[in-house]
């Protein structure tokens, strides 16, 4: 952009100051993570470590169960995002492109369930699992047993179909040609071999960016997490379970291991924003939110 | 004709179908010949828009099942709740009590207007203007460097993190031994108990929230500056103006949808946040200080088990956020008649 430069140095201070508050606190959890004993908490605070030990991440193995940790995040970060395209790429096709009576309510709903505030579920969410019937001990009438609450079911559920994402494929499918469609019909091809083979290699590029934008939510998700874990432990995820460290006595000790649990849990999902920064940051210039 | 008929077959499109059967009769010279394919395309196309009606409804199965079961099943059922006492997890025990719970939220006494609500109100307002003006002056100024894309990067870390890492690393940086005290003392000044002290509480908590969405508003005003044509620039130029005459007179208000839309999404995204609290004081403490409508929603359902009056309080939330989610619609649609 060319444009007026009176004060460079200005926008330099200023964007430079803003991104070293932003960096910091990032910069901070790494560098305390390899604080020795005693060293956290000591005045006067110092930012950089005496040495940089491995010990609080060694602690950070003893005290959790990170392989269950990272299975259980994994597992439930690889499910919700398979099933978020898989589904949203079915409705967003019939959406966009089929003809049947209904269409324009169906996609109506699908605009209005982006509008209900996630907390207003959790009530009722963590009831219906409870009580799904069949399943943990359950009977037909939903009694008797925990429900889904026993299972990774529990942890994934209430994320497998998302409203925004219907939304993002309905709009992206609407751009493919009606002309590749015709053609594949005329050769023969049923409805579900156009969508396999026309519209979804079509969509690869809204499906990364769905994909990521759906893996980092639901790798970060807590509140859920927080709630179904409290039910049955062997659901915590790493967020949930580093969270728990804080309840040991000492906070001065804790702490450092703490920031070696999060160090672990947040590099995966920076790793990978930072590979495919482009898809993401135009995933959130699309839905605006977040 | 077969083969043309056969083509309006995978046509679909009753309209087309017909055209096509009307040019084959041309062809054929005769009016019987038209009838008779125009009704069998007719036939045909009826055919294969019940198939598509089919496919298209076992195409949308999955997500309909899932909203039926999880977002309408749900919200009835809040609504039953929110009138209603229930402590256990017997489907039998539910009590109807019409609207106590509302009665009680919004009783004499009942902490739920203040302090509850009005931090919730606090707490939102403080990220927007924390987080919109510290947005507009980033990315006005990003536009004046090189790096962008780099300069963007780095706002929009926070974003991609768990709330769990944003805020216990900020909780820590607020204790006596963590780094914001640490440079409040080499700066000469004395340590300040931020989340332990009820005054600066919840301020302290604004701070993170507004420190965690700068990226994405930064994004949103940055499409929206680059929208703006570079023509009014360099009109602006030659007449000599300031930069802070162009800021003020040009890119502000051209900005507005945007400003707009940041704005009410930022509020929204307040009213109903609760996590960071969670993670930085466990319960709203000190006392009350940091309770929002989310929170006090969250503990009165899964600490005291009160599943009635902890669904009247989601739906009085609920409320709170279609109202301004509609003002903002509005908003939009008028904003739209002026431009």
């Amino acid at each position: 952009m060319r444009r007026r430069r009176r004060f460079p140095w200005l926008s330099y201070l200023l964007v430079g100051v803003g991104a070293v508050v932003t960096v910091v606190p990032f910069l901070d959890m790494l560098l305390t993570s390899f604080k020795g004993a005693g060293e956290y908490g000591r005045l006067p605070y110092r930012f950089l470590p005496e040495a940089f030990e491995l010990s609080n991440y060694r602690e950070a193995f003893v005290r959790l169960d990170l392989p269950l940790l990272f299975r259980n995040s994994v597992v439930a970060t690889a499910v919700i995002t398979g099933s978020v395209l898989l589904t949203s790429s079915l409705a967003g096709y019939a959406l966009a492109k089929l003809r049947f009576p209904g269409r324009d309510l169906i996609f109506r709903l699908v605009l209005a369930t982006m509008m209900f505030p996630p907390f207003v579920f959790f009530i009722p969410h963590f009831l219906i699992l409870v009580h799904w019937p069949l399943a943990g001990g359950n009977g037909l009438l939903g009694d008797g047993g925990a429900g889904l609450t026993v299972s990774l079911a529990a942890l994934v559920m209430p994320f497998l179909v998302s409203g925004f994402g219907i939304f993002l494929m309905r709009q992206f499918i609407v751009s493919v040609p009606d002309e590749m469609l015709e053609a594949a019909r005329i050769d023969g091809a049923g409805e579900f071999t156009v969508w396999w083979r026309i519209v979804v290699p079509q969509t690869k590029p809204v499906a990364v960016t769905l994909a990521l934008l759906t893996f980092v939510s639901a790798w970060n998700e807590y509140i859920w997490a927080l709630l179904v874990s409290t039910a049955n432990p062997r659901l915590m995820t790493l967020p949930v379970g580093i969270q728990t460290l804080q309840s040991y006595l000492d906070p001065n000790r804790m702490v450092p291991v703490m920031m070696a649990g999060l160090m672990l849990s947040v590099l995966p999902v920076l790793l990978l924003f930072l590979l495919l920064q482009k898809y993401y940051i135009r995933g959130v210039m699309l839905s605006g939110l977040k | 004709m077969a083969t043309t008929v056969g083509s309006a077959d995978e046509d679909g499109g009753g309209g087309r179908g017909s055209t096509d059967a009307a040019l084959c009769g041309d062809e054929d010279g005769g009016r019987e010949g038209v009838r008779a394919a125009g009704s069998r395309a007719r036939a045909a196309a009826h055919r294969r828009r019940r198939r598509q009606t089919v496919v298209a409804y076992l195409f949308l199965t999955p997500s309909l099942f899932f909203f039926a079961v999880f977002l309408v099943l749900p919200l009835l059922f809040a609504v039953l709740l929110s009138l209603s006492r229930w402590a256990g997890f017997d489907l039998a025990d539910i009590r109807p009590v019409g609207t106590d719970n509302f009665a009680a939220l919004f009783a004499r006494g009942s902490s739920f207007l203040t302090p509850v609500l009005s931090n919730t109100l606090l707490y939102a307002l403080g990220t927007v203007v924390l987080a919109l003006s510290g947005a507009v002056l980033v990315a006005h100024c990003i536009t004046n460097l090189r790096f962008q894309g780099l300069w963007r990067t780095l706002y929009f870390l926070p974003i991609v993190t768990t709330v769990v890492a944003v805020g216990n690393v900020w909780k820590y940086m607020y204790e006596p031994g963590g780094l914001v005290n640490g440079v409040l003392n080499a700066l000469g000044l004395r340590s300040a108990a931020f989340l332990q002290d009820p005054a600066t509480a919840l301020p302290s908590i604004v701070v993170v929230q507004a420190w965690a969405s700068l990226g994405s508003a930064i994004l949103v005003l940055t499409a929206g500056l680059k929208a703006i044509p570079r023509s009014y620039y360099e009109a602006a130029e030659l007449d000599g103006a300031g930069q802070f005459t162009v800021f003020a007179r040009i890119t502000l208000p051209l900005l507005r949808p945007s400003l707009l839309f940041v704005c009410v999404t930022q509020f929204i995204t307040g009213l109903q946040s609760f996590a960071l609290i969670i993670v930085m004081t466990g319960e709203g403490g000190p006392g009350d200080a940091t309770n929002v409508a989310a929170l006090e929603m969250y503990q009165r359902a899964f600490k005291y088990g009160d599943w009635g009056s902890a669904s009247a309080a989601a739906l009085v939330l609920f409320v709170l956020i279609l109202v301004i989610t509609l003002v903002q619609l509005w908003l939009f649609r008028r904003k739209g008649e002026d431009a």
